[in-house]
């Protein structure tokens, strides 16, 4: 049902006339495809709507009152900080409300107790930028440095950089969450004084709900404002060079410094990961997929086709490269030692040290994930774990066989196993397939492919991150649960009983798979009864 | 996959669907490159996203806008003009998606701008007046054709044939004859013979940037004749659009190179360059200024010589022949920046956003004339930028940079001088060279 012009009336109301619109072309450029994060596939083509209206709220207040406009006259809404993160973050169904969030940039940083408060329109890079000039950082994660901190921070958040200071429910302070009914709820240290200072509050400790292991993607309600824990970096300045495209950060060589290895075997890599961690050294651990080295460095799409063909099975099997990131965060010496540490550690296990360049183009400031569509036009991540190392790595190779019968529509890439790195210094391991596609050819492959990942899983008992909205929820929920699912929709119901924040999610990709004909052949477990108010 | 026939001809919108249907929505069409972020002030690049803020001004939303108006989906109205035109084409865009993603991004704005003229629903109504002044006074203002010369002083003393050709332009013919004259006075003041045309008219700038694709065709044809016919091999400009329009958008118009134009395209920053490493200017004269350059954006990040391309897409997207993209790395940035560092005196400050990160005054490509808050509002935030970093000056090398930030300054009270390059160069040379 389109949003009633009493209804607009009165958001009009909240925010002014100069940030509320209903006009189609407006709408319209809210579209989530068709290129993006995920976009081009069915679940995009099946699953998003242009929204009926937008609106941009400055401050918590007047968000507040939005979503409380939406609970009196039903009307469903979504709230958006960039847009990057494809079709789940984006209206699935007709004439939902947008509130878009780029106006709540306000940011405070307090150097002395280590962290900084930022409104949901903030990104990262600026978070960033405004961390380093004070002698402090964070993870940019994955997702890139062009992404709402906040939504990546209750979202993925994790970087090869999290080696070091490990996962982000950990940075996560004082919040403030407004419910999908419109009340304003306080964590951490903020539950009980103002003060931005504490994750952890009086009672059950609401970030779990908040993120999980990989986020709800904006169905429990909206954050308005956290507070970040920020970290002690080193003092020397990360030169920013070049010309764009090719611009990267200079690196004081004395104090941080990225250094790239061969190494005999995947078991070497892993071996210098975990060796890595006894040790306690190094800043980041990861290993670089042969195809990132193309993308980097290739100068055009064309280029990185013509470097790509030559590639072939044997090379990919037998590519180890390992990239560590070292940073002397007390001093000097600190780099001088952990370096001598890890040419041992290496030598002992036969790796080579490479010619390694003295610059950052990727994770300080930049996190280039908008480079991964430059291959192929379509990408998304089908699966992450966050567990051991000795996990993370099967469950890549197994994935690498999974999609040769995929392959086309996925991209030839010669039975690569996908990226793994080590977190949490060395206590735990992480595993990210990822996949691309031409969104001009008949994509119902990668949907299945996506799908049967899930089945996968089970199966093999690999323990994915990516549960709650991202895979149907009556396929994983029980294996996961055994009632995961059960648990998941009496939140939901408990604290948005009329359904309206981000519908249908969590149950989308249960929807989907229903609405989706290419995907039935697949589908052999219990159907969820939808909520009444879906 | 079968393959497409793809050209980069931006009269047919239709080769840019791609382009339109690979936008992610990274929005690294709107942010700083994130290597030179500098925090949360300043961290944008977009001038139409920043005021606007709806997504569907930014070249993600018209990226998707404009597939549904190929598609049919989406009819024109007056919020559709707007998005279409309240943007300065200032190639922002085009310099931060092409930094990972190589997306035509600004020959798909001007595609959308021609489609929507061919449609009957563009350009602005203030937009069609001032063809109406180009067509009739071939100028911009709609002034006396017969009074474009006026700007000469007796001491400047053009040649009646010279290697040289000084193109003028509305801007300094008109309402800002001080740049003219400083260019005049500094090629004679370095012994450089220089002419004028004949008969000069308007480059077309406006013509081109508001999509009125025929009318701007047909002057380029028309001014690039009368060029050749007077043997120069080298064509100055003291304007940034204009020396865009030669170098760029009428080869483009006219599917050439720009090496097959006959002569050489120059702006006055590159050429000061070349006559200072020879020997045949000197910046002797002290002027003690803080002053902090603005980029404009048709002398940098848009200034990449046209060569015209057609082939075939395929799978993946990979293209053939291959094309050799414009990503705004070689625009004239260092020049301008060397010449004026080293007038005696001369404190150059960088603005926080320089180079292809620079934030566009907001005059450009038909924006001053149909949304003048816009543009005022645009100039208005780079003045605080300068302000800043304590510049006393701003300098741009563009007459229609200086009209635009000369404005925001008495609209806001600024107390900021505004300069042309042309005429600190010619402060630091008065008095030194030979005269010819």
């Amino acid at each position: 049902m389109a949003i009633s012009k009493e209804a607009y009336k009165v958001l009009e109301s909240i925010v002014g006339s100069e940030y509320i619109s209903n006009d189609p072309t407006i709408c319209e450029g809210y579209r989530s495809g068709p290129g993006g994060y995920e976009s081009g596939l069915g679940y995009e083509r099946v699953m998003t709507r242009i929204p009926g209206c937008v609106i941009m709220p400055r401050t918590t207040e007047e968000t507040q009152k939005i979503v409380k406009v939406c609970n009196r006259y039903k009307i469903p809404y979504v709230p958006y900080s960039t847009g990057f993160y494809g079709p789940r973050s984006h209206p699935h169904v007709s004439d939902a409300l947008i509130i878009d969030l780029k106006r709540m940039d306000d940011f405070e940083i307090d150097e002395k107790h280590l962290y900084a408060i930022v409104g949901s329109g903030v990104i990262y890079s600026e978070l960033q930028a405004e961390a380093m000039r004070r002698g402090l950082y964070i993870v940019i994660g994955g997702g890139g440095a062009q992404v709402s901190a906040i939504a990546n921070m209750i979202g993925d958040g994790w970087s090869p950089l999290s080696y070091r200071v490990g996962l982000p429910h950990r940075r996560i302070l004082g919040t403030e969450l407004i419910l999908p009914d419109g009340e304003l709820v306080r964590l951490g240290s903020l539950a009980f004084q103002d003060d931005y200072h504490w994750g952890e509050g009086p009672g059950p400790d609401l970030r779990g709900l908040l993120r999980g292991f990989t986020g709800h993607r904006g169905f429990l309600g909206i954050v308005t404002k956290m507070a970040i824990k920020l970290l002690p970096f080193q003092p020397e300045r990360l030169e920013p060079t070049g010309i764009s495209p090719n611009t990267a950060l200079k690196l004081p060589e004395r104090r941080v410094k990225w250094i790239n290895f061969t190494m005999p075997s995947k078991d070497s890599m892993r071996r210098a990961m975990v060796e890595m961690a006894n040790a306690e050294i190094g800043a980041g651990a990861t290993k670089v997929p042969i195809f990132w080295r193309a993308i980097a460095r290739a100068k055009s799409k064309e280029e990185f086709w013509e470097l790509w063909s030559k590639e072939n099975e044997e090379k990919i099997a037998n590519f180890h490269v390992l990239r560590v990131l070292l940073v002397g965060f007390t001093s000097e010496e600190q780099l001088e030692y952990e370096e001598n540490v890890l040419m041992e550690i290496i030598g002992e296990l036969g790796g080579e040290a490479r010619r390694t360049r003295p610059t950052d183009e990727s994770w300080f400031k930049n996190a280039d994930s908008a480079g991964m569509w430059l291959m192929c036009g379509g990408y998304v991540s089908v699966d992450y774990v966050i567990e051991t190392v000795e996990h993370a790595i099967p469950h890549g190779e197994n994935y690498a066989k999974l999609k040769r019968n995929y392959t086309p529509p996925l991209m030839p890439d010669y039975g690569d196993p996908g990226w793994f790195q080590s977190f949490e210094l060395g206590h735990q391991g992480y595993s990210e397939f990822l996949v691309y596609w031409d969104p001009d050819e008949n994509t119902d492959g990668v949907d299945q492919f996506y799908l049967e990942t899930s089945k996968e899983n089970i199966r093999k008992r690999f323990y994915t991150s990516l549960l709650g909205s991202h895979q149907p929820l009556y396929l994983t929920g029980p294996a996961y649960g055994p009632n995961y699912h059960k648990w998941l929709l009496k939140i939901k119901d408990e604290f948005d009983p009329q359904f309206i924040c981000h519908p249908p999610v969590p149950l989308n990709h249960d929807v989907f798979v229903e609405r989706a004909e290419w995907l039935k052949p697949q589908k052999d477990w219990e159907s969820p009864e939808l909520p009444k108010a879906l | 996959m079968p393959k497409s026939k793809v050209s980069l001809d931006v009269t047919q919108v239709e080769n840019f669907v791609f382009d339109m249907s690979r936008c992610i929505k990274c929005k690294g069409c709107t942010w700083v490159d994130h290597i030179y972020m500098p925090g949360v002030k300043y961290s944008t690049r977009c001038p139409s996203a920043t005021k606007y803020l709806f997504d569907s001004y930014g070249a993600y939303g018209k990226m998707r806008i404009g597939v549904a108006m190929v598609e049919g989906r989406l009819g024109y109205s007056d919020e559709l003009l707007k998005i279409l035109y309240a943007c300065t084409l200032c190639g922002a865009c085009d310099v931060g998606c092409k930094r990972n993603l190589d997306l035509e991004i600004e020959l798909t704005l001007e595609a959308l701008r021609i489609k929507a003229v061919k449609d009957g629903k563009g350009p602005m109504p203030k937009h069609k007046k001032i063809a109406q002044k180009i067509m009739q006074k071939h100028n911009f203002f709609g002034s006396h054709h017969e009074n474009r010369k006026k700007w000469l002083t007796d001491d400047i003393k053009p040649s009646p044939k010279a290697d040289l050709l000084y193109f003028v332009g509305c801007s300094a013919s008109y309402t800002h004859p001080e740049i003219a004259r400083a260019t005049a006075k500094i090629l004679n003041t370095s012994g450089t013979p220089f002419m004028l045309l004949p008969d000069e008219w308007c480059c077309g700038n406006m013509l081109y940037s508001v999509g009125m694709i025929d009318e701007a065709r047909e002057l380029a044809q028309r001014n690039i004749d009368a060029v050749r016919q007077t043997g120069a091999n080298i064509l100055l400009t003291s304007c940034a659009e204009g020396y865009r329009m030669w170098k760029v958008d009428y080869p483009k118009m006219l599917n050439i190179s720009t090496a097959d134009l006959g002569f050489k395209v120059v702006h006055l920053t590159e050429y000061v360059d070349e006559l200072i490493k020879k020997g045949a200017l000197k910046l002797s004269n002290r002027i003690d200024l803080r002053l902090t350059y603005h980029d404009p954006c048709s002398l940098s990040r848009l200034s990449e010589p046209w060569v015209p391309w057609k082939g075939e897409r395929g799978l993946w997207g990979v293209v053939n022949p291959p094309l050799e993209r414009r990503r705004g790395t070689n625009g004239v940035y260092q020049p301008p920046r060397d010449i004026l560092n080293s007038i005696p005196g001369v404190e150059l400050v960088e603005m926080i956003r320089m180079r292809e990160n620079a934030f566009c005054c907001g005059a450009g490509r038909g924006t001053k004339e149909a949304f003048p808050d816009f543009a005022s509002w645009a100039a208005g935030q780079r003045l605080v930028e300068a302000k800043e970093v304590g510049a006393e000056a701003i300098v741009s090398a563009c007459p229609w940079c200086k009209d635009n930030f000369t404005d925001a300054v008495k609209n806001n009270g600024k107390s900021l001088k505004v300069l042309d390059f042309s005429e600190l160069v010619l402060s630091a040379i008065e008095g030194t060279g030979k005269r010819r």
